[in-house]
């Protein structure tokens, strides 16, 4: 433990500190744009300029070892002017088209500017063009004029993604993010970059100019794309901003996804599968409850399981991996006596996919398959058991087969069509209920809704309580 | 004595008598009812309501506060570049704007897609005009057919915004548009 002087305020930093770590994590703030906590220390923005008693110029901050009985000095008039000047630097070329930038809202050198920063700038000279609206991917535009070169981008596929695919070439003015190799950026964590850009140079194509940022609110939520489970915010339109002309189902769609910082399970992260989970959840859905392929109203096709279970001599379950804990409790609770339990893998690893590396991406593709064997064992469903009647919990089921025995199905993904169960309920996604997953080191992450569930879809949870 | 609230008239005993007021009260009205038709009777000014809508004051102010309108370039596309300033600084929330991206103009990616203006909850506060970066959307003092019996069908589009009347800034120059610097230059 170090005690330095901070802005006359003594601070405990631990050793190996930098002045910048020290200052942010006791509330001191000390602008930055090179800075992650996740990746090595550039120090080439230069905007973290401190004053270090007994020494003649200013030190950046970012770089600095905390030392005992430093004094920090961050709001000297000598460091603001030192702040103007960088800023003045950084926008020298930087095309202030705040206006129609997705950035902007929670932009640094927006926000820098504002406080920082000159009104006007003092250079006569006209703006380096460089190429704008650069495809680096088929899901990222880059925007060469608004980049600051802070080299956050090409340090993260360099020590966290370990491709090694973006670089900064030519020199000066011409200088620019590039895909180092020919070739697509196709790293399966790329969409991190826009999130960790301080600047709107790498844009999401997903996103682009679907709405000003703050418009939206994020919601908690986790990420089902595997069993890793990546808490991740769910970007809805706040409720101020509800559309009314442009479309009421707006206002149910979530915008974008991003991560949820959450040190324990995947830092301030997640993979590409995380950055599409909204379009993962915007596919067809099952909306009307049916029996034996004839829409019902909810209470008639409860009627008609609960009537199946009761004739049935040898009734089974299989239980979705997509089930929140809380659901399983309920499930054990009401029918878990009654029935033979299986597990089912709602989803597998898609053709071309990333199945599992050494950082975020796991090969089980269910959020729960953990929770679900911590409670009944892992046990594939196979057709030699005999079973008369199954109840089949959760998506892609169709292609299995089931030997001729009755089933009721509870899906929330599909068309009517493919259904062919003698009963069918939907229900609610991970987005319209609140609940939590395991995941496979068994670390329990919570979600919360999102959106309102639609009115005949069911949540799973209090459906089991009226079959019993 | 104190009043049971906090506006209780005051009576006398010729307001207690209640018919004497009631017959000023309507040589009021009486006066003011006659008054008029006698300005009617003699063709002058200021003596009849105007028939809104269907007839029109044409005294407005230069300064008044009406429909917007949404100017064009010189090229004819809309001039906003949907930044949903006036959207985001609206105080009645009446402003919806739709954006998409258009890469072929690269002076203009962002343009709005469609623009819409509730004037069932508009304010007129002009708030919008004085928000807009690039002098797209205006108020002119005319208030045409605003009127309606239902809150729903009291939307203005873009088409509408833009062509009811065409207006340009001429004191605005872009540049010419360059090809967008794809390649690496040399």
């Amino acid at each position: 433990m170090i005690e330095l002087k901070i802005d006359n305020k003594m601070v405990a930093a631990n050793e190996g500190e930098t002045v910048l770590q020290a200052a942010l994590r006791h509330g001191i703030e000390i602008p930055h744009f090179c800075y992650h906590p996740c990746l090595s220390i550039a120090g080439n923005c230069r905007i973290c300029l401190v004053k270090v008693g007994g020494r003649p110029k200013l030190m950046p901050s970012c770089n600095l070892a905390v030392a005992p009985n430093m004094e920090i000095e961050t709001d000297t008039e000598e460091v603001a002017e030192a702040r103007r000047a960088v800023m003045r630097f950084i926008t020298l070329n930087h095309p202030g088209e705040c206006g129609i930038c997705d950035k902007a809202g929670e932009c640094r050198l927006q926000d820098y500017h504002v406080r920082y920063g000159e009104p006007e700038p003092i250079s006569i000279e006209p703006k380096s063009r460089k190429p704008k609206f650069y495809d680096l991917s088929p899901r990222i535009l880059l925007d060469n004029e608004r980049c600051i070169l802070c080299g956050c981008c090409v340090r993260f596929t360099q020590e966290v993604s370990g491709s090694h695919q973006l670089g900064i070439v030519e020199r000066g003015s011409h200088a620019r993010v590039e895909r180092l190799e020919t070739g697509a950026f196709d790293d399966p964590y790329s969409d991190n970059v826009i999130g960790l850009c301080p600047v709107g140079a790498l844009l999401s194509r997903d996103f682009l100019y679907r709405s000003r940022v703050w418009y939206l609110e994020p919601v908690r939520s986790v990420c089902t794309g595997c069993s890793r489970c990546c808490s991740v915010n769910v970007w809805r339109r706040n409720r101020h901003w509800h559309l009314r002309a442009l479309g009421e189902e707006l206002n149910r769609t979530a915008y974008r996804v991003t991560p949820f910082e959450n040190p324990e399970i995947n830092g301030p992260w997640i993979c590409n599968k995380g950055y599409d989970l909204h379009r993962f959840m915007a596919r067809q859905r099952v909306l009307q409850p049916m029996i034996a392929g004839r829409g019902a109203s909810v209470e008639e096709a409860l009627a008609e399981a609960r009537r199946l279970l009761s004739e049935s001599i040898n009734p089974a379950a299989l239980v979705s991996a997509h089930a929140s804990n809380e659901e399983l409790a309920a499930f054990q609770a009401a029918l878990g006596p009654r029935l033979a339990v299986y597990s089912r893998e709602d989803y597998r690893p898609a053709p071309g996919e990333a199945v599992e590396d050494g950082l975020l991406i796991r090969g089980v593709k269910n959020p729960n398959s953990y929770g679900v064997q911590a409670l009944f064992g892992h046990r594939p469903y196979g057709v030699i058991n005999g079973h008369d009647l199954l109840l089949v919990w959760g998506d892609n089921a169709e292609d299995t087969s089931f030997d001729g025995a009755r089933v009721i199905r509870l899906a929330s993904f599909g068309t009517q069509q493919e259904f062919t169960a003698d009963v069918l309920i939907p229900v609610s996604t991970t987005f319209e209920r609140s609940g939590s997953f395991s995941n496979f080191e068994g670390k329990v992450n919570r979600f919360d809704k999102v959106f309102d569930k639609p009115e005949l879809v069911q949540h799973a949870g209090e459906l089991f309580g009226r079959l019993a | 004595m104190r009043k049971d609230y906090w506006n209780k008239p005051e009576m006398g005993l010729w307001e207690r008598l209640y018919i004497f007021e009631v017959i000023r009260g309507l040589c009021i009205t009486g006066s003011v009812f006659l008054g008029n038709m006698w300005k009617w009777l003699t063709f002058r000014k200021g003596a009849l309501t105007a028939y809104y809508p269907e007839e029109l004051r044409s005294d407005y102010s230069p300064n008044n506060r009406g429909r917007h309108v949404l100017t064009q370039r010189d090229n004819g596309q809309v001039q906003c570049v949907s930044c949903n300033m006036c959207a985001t600084v609206c105080p009645a929330y009446a402003i919806e704007i739709l954006s998409t991206a258009n890469f072929a103009d690269p002076c203009h990616p962002k343009a709005p897609e469609r623009f819409e203006i509730d004037y069932s909850r508009c304010i007129f506060c002009g708030f919008c005009v004085e928000a807009c970066p690039e002098d797209a959307i205006r108020m002119v003092k005319e208030v045409p057919d605003f009127p309606g019996f239902d809150r729903d069908r009291m939307w203005a589009g873009m088409d509408l915004l833009m062509n009811w009347r065409p207006m340009r800034d001429p004191a605005k120059h872009y540049p010419t548009p360059q090809a967008p610097l794809r390649e690496v230059p040399e």
